[in-house]
């Protein structure tokens, strides 16, 4: 059931693949995911890049299904994590912030498939021209570092101009909305806050809650006058962090405001003054449960939809 | 109409500029025009389609300003 392309191309069971979130995708969870039958992440982040080697090989002695890494490149480490990622033979990579077209060449000597993270139709040509495999089409519903488009208007735009697969992203927490996906021509989904309110994700508990008992309005945008918008929880680090901007401070003073929250939120449980990074899909999650039954659940669901979507093209008549 | 305008127009229409009088040879997109990574993508693909040639990324990282831009497109057609 739903085995498509991506399927074929990450040799994953379900076209599902969990977010490069830093400091959350961690060896644990991209594990899991990938024992589940989707394609799990390890996300660099800012991280130095023996701590990414250590990393990978962990995951390697938890699960011999193949998972991926997400590269930041706007890390200053991030041409040293690409020659890691291909000594490592890690098959699959995602990237973010920015334009992987000048690592493609070494990452195609190695195998590596490459899969940046796209918010417009006119990166997502050029890229397809670069050779990447396919693209993750992210939306603004997504927590973290956003785009403008909505994951609705923006996929079926993206499938139109391009012929690799397509894999939606943003605002997508269960079968419904991995149907959805489906029917605007992508060929998988990438979950980003649904994996966080997972078992095995070592985020803080206090963060996994927060998300729990999260509303659907309980998102903010910071960082909008930097030209670096991120989605997160509403908290007293947004509330300040809106009025600095308001205030007009200048992007290396926010930046400074901002350091480290992220860290404080996720190692440390404080989600007061911490940043809290979530998708708007935060207010539909309700329970922390293992990978495994996260995907079985989507899977199990959107084939359900599905047959309730088919019974309303009646029998014939009409 | 020179190069210089057909890319100028290709500018202004994709990052919908006003003032127009002060493009000059030395103007940089990103710097002087305030486009960022996405708009700039966007400039290159449409001088793509303006001029029938492909700017790879390689090239296109490596301009500083529009007289780059312009030098380069006349070296590709020519």
């Amino acid at each position: 059931m739903f085995d498509t392309r991506v399927c074929k191309l990450l040799n994953i069971k379900y076209p599902i693949i969990q977010g490069g979130m830093a400091w959350v995708a961690t060896h644990e969870l991209a594990a899991a995911v990938s024992q589940g039958g989707g394609l799990g992440i390890v996300a660099a982040g800012n991280a130095p890049p023996e701590v990414i080697r250590d990393e990978i090989r962990k995951a390697r002695r938890l699960t011999d299904k193949p998972f991926g890494v997400n590269i930041m490149l706007m890390s200053p480490f991030a041409e040293d994590i690409v020659g890691i990622i291909c000594e490592e033979r890690v098959p699959v990579v995602t990237t973010g912030a920015g334009n992987p077209a000048k690592f493609i060449k070494k990452f195609k000597e190695y195998g590596v498939k490459v899969i940046p993270v796209v918010p417009t139709v006119s990166l997502a040509r050029r890229l397809e021209r670069e050779g990447v495999d396919a693209l993750i089409v992210e939306g603004t519903e997504a927590g973290g570092h956003i785009g403008e488009l909505t994951t609705m208007a923006l996929v079926p735009q993206v499938v139109d101009a391009v012929r690799i697969p397509v894999i939606a992203a943003g605002g997508i927490g269960d079968g419904r909305g991995f149907l959805a996906s489906l029917s605007l021509g992508a060929e998988g989904v990438q979950l980003g806050t649904r994996f966080v309110c997972s078992t095995e994700c070592t985020v803080h508990d206090n963060f996994k809650e927060m998300i729990i008992k999260s509303k659907d309005r309980q998102t903010t945008v910071t960082g909008r006058t930097t030209g670096y918008p991120v989605r997160v929880l509403k908290n007293r680090f947004t509330k300040e962090y809106l009025e600095l901007e308001e205030k007009g401070l200048s992007f290396q003073e926010l930046e400074d405001f901002g350091a480290g929250r992220l860290r404080l939120a996720v190692k440390e449980g404080d989600i007061t003054k911490g940043s809290v990074m979530a998708g708007q899909i935060s207010g539909l999650i309700n329970e922390v449960k293992p990978c495994k039954d996260i995907i079985e659940g989507i899977i199990d669901s959107a084939i359900e939809q599905m047959d309730s979507l088919l019974s309303m093209k009646g029998g014939g008549g009409q | 109409m020179t190069n210089f305008e057909r890319v100028k127009n290709i500018i202004i229409n994709t990052l919908e500029i006003d003032e127009v009088a002060s493009i000059t040879m030395g103007t940089s997109i990103m710097d002087d025009l305030d486009a960022d990574s996405l708009d700039a993508v966007e400039v290159m693909m449409a001088l793509e389609d303006e001029f029938d040639i492909e700017i790879p990324d390689e090239d296109a990282e490596i301009f500083k300003n529009i007289g780059d831009i312009v030098r380069y497109i006349e070296e590709k057609i020519n």
